[in-house]
């Protein structure tokens, strides 16, 4: 998965218009970034990647790009 | 010697008559419309128990219909088995006041257990424990939950999933020779509690004015320590580990294949839960029971219902082998099979 892919991702678990991340934004400042957001995030990366993300590291995160790093090498 | 082989004869299940519509939840949550609700939980509506009716009223008027529809008689009850998070009291045991109402024997063995999500499962394990090692002839397996009473209404992560309910199932001694009920897998990571909890009532924090106090959380719903507290994100988290872990080990141990199993019954957690299992263990979705519309979420009554609709709906028939699986509240989860007959 390559960064642009993780944004296509992203977009369609907060249910945003396509090229509407851009990948620099705050988390805080995506619209539907919330619980149920959250749950559907791990359940995207998992379905892709196979792997189980922390949701206290995701609770962490404060950017796209912190997401991005959580999921370290699968992503070039 | 003769044979003592658990099998299940009947499963009855009770609801409250009070229905929580996505209408209603749409009026107190006004960020979600009635079509949001319904396609992001799967539910239509939950069963909501009256202000002064518990899980044992709920579990008794299920257990009467195992009287009314089996030709089981009350005084051959042998042990009653009472699967609640949702007491009466602290004590005495509601099992035990559940005897004197349902009018069974006093030779009755009678306990509750305090599991939610697994508990049938779990009783299951032991109504079979019961009857092979020559304890009980009939054990009456009751679950029965009234979450409603923990959850803050202004709480939308808990208060549009659960529903309250009971079910009853009647356990006997038959002859069969080959096992009907097992193997079992079980599992506990107490790691997890936390994360799935009413904090306050019981002896480690006490209710108090300050525990009563309501707050809102990050993600704009309100609850005190004496609500029902629930972090979905680590629940579903667990799950996807525990759960696929549990159904492996319960092929190898009984020696079956998927393609062997005819149904599979996970404890119906919420619509998202159980699409993302089926589809990450690769089960044929004609084979994976959903039952979960018309009730949502009744913790350990879930299993239950469902094999009850299997039936109605003849998606279970005689002769199938349906694999049950129980995960949440603990954690705790546990898996087994059962040779419907």
């Amino acid at each position: 998965m390559n960064k642009q892919e993780f944004i296509v991702l992203l977009e369609g678990v907060v249910e945003a218009e396509p090229g509407t991340i851009t990948g620099n934004e705050t988390i805080e400042s995506i619209p539907g970034w919330d619980s149920l957001a959250i749950v559907s995030f791990i359940a995207m990366i998992d379905e892709s990647l196979g792997i189980t993300l922390s949701p206290k590291k995701i609770a962490d995160a404060k950017s796209v790009d912190d997401l991005v790093a959580l999921i370290g090498d699968n992503i070039i | 010697m003769k044979k003592k082989t658990a099998i299940i004869k009947l499963i009855e299940y009770e609801l409250p008559e009070c229905f929580l519509t996505n209408e209603i939840l749409a009026t107190d949550f006004p960020d979600w419309s009635v079509e949001r609700i319904e396609q992001k939980t799967g539910i239509r509506v939950r069963r909501i128990a009256a202000q002064y009716e518990c899980a044992s009223d709920l579990g008794v008027r299920a257990a009467e219909k195992i009287f009314i529809n089996s030709s089981c008689k009350r005084e051959e009850i042998d042990y009653l088995l009472l699967c609640t998070q949702s007491p009466d009291y602290f004590l005495p045991t509601t099992a035990c006041l559940m005897q004197d109402r349902l009018g069974l024997p006093n030779s009755c063995g009678a306990l509750d257990f305090n599991l939610g999500c697994s508990g049938y499962i779990y009783g299951l394990g032991l109504a079979k424990g019961l009857i092979e090692t020559g304890q009980a002839y009939n054990v009456l397996l009751v679950t029965a939950e009234t979450y409603s009473k923990y959850i803050h209404p202004s709480d939308r992560s808990v208060r549009t999933l659960f529903g309250d309910a009971a079910t009853a199932t009647l356990i006997q001694r038959s002859s069969a020779t080959k096992e009907i009920i097992g193997p079992f897998v079980y599992g506990t990571d107490g790691t997890g509690g936390k994360n799935l909890i009413v904090p306050t009532g019981g002896s480690r924090l006490l209710r108090s004015k300050e525990s009563a106090e309501v707050v809102e959380d990050e993600h704009g719903n309100f609850r005190s320590q004496d609500h029902l507290y629930m972090n979905g994100a680590e629940i579903f988290t667990f799950t996807l580990i525990s759960v696929p872990n549990a159904v492996k080990k319960l092929l190898f141990l009984s020696g079956k294949k998927m393609e062997d199993i005819d149904l599979f019954i996970f404890h119906q957690a919420n619509k998202f839960m159980l699409e993302h299992l089926c589809k990450k263990l690769k089960l044929p979705e004609n084979k994976f029971f959903i039952s979960f519309k018309d009730y949502g979420n009744t913790v350990s009554s879930t299993i239950p219902i469902a094999l009850n609709d299997a039936l109605s709906q003849e998606k279970l028939r005689a002769g199938d082998l349906v694999m049950l699986v129980g995960f949440g509240v603990g954690y705790s989860w546990g898996a087994t099979l059962v040779r419907w007959v």
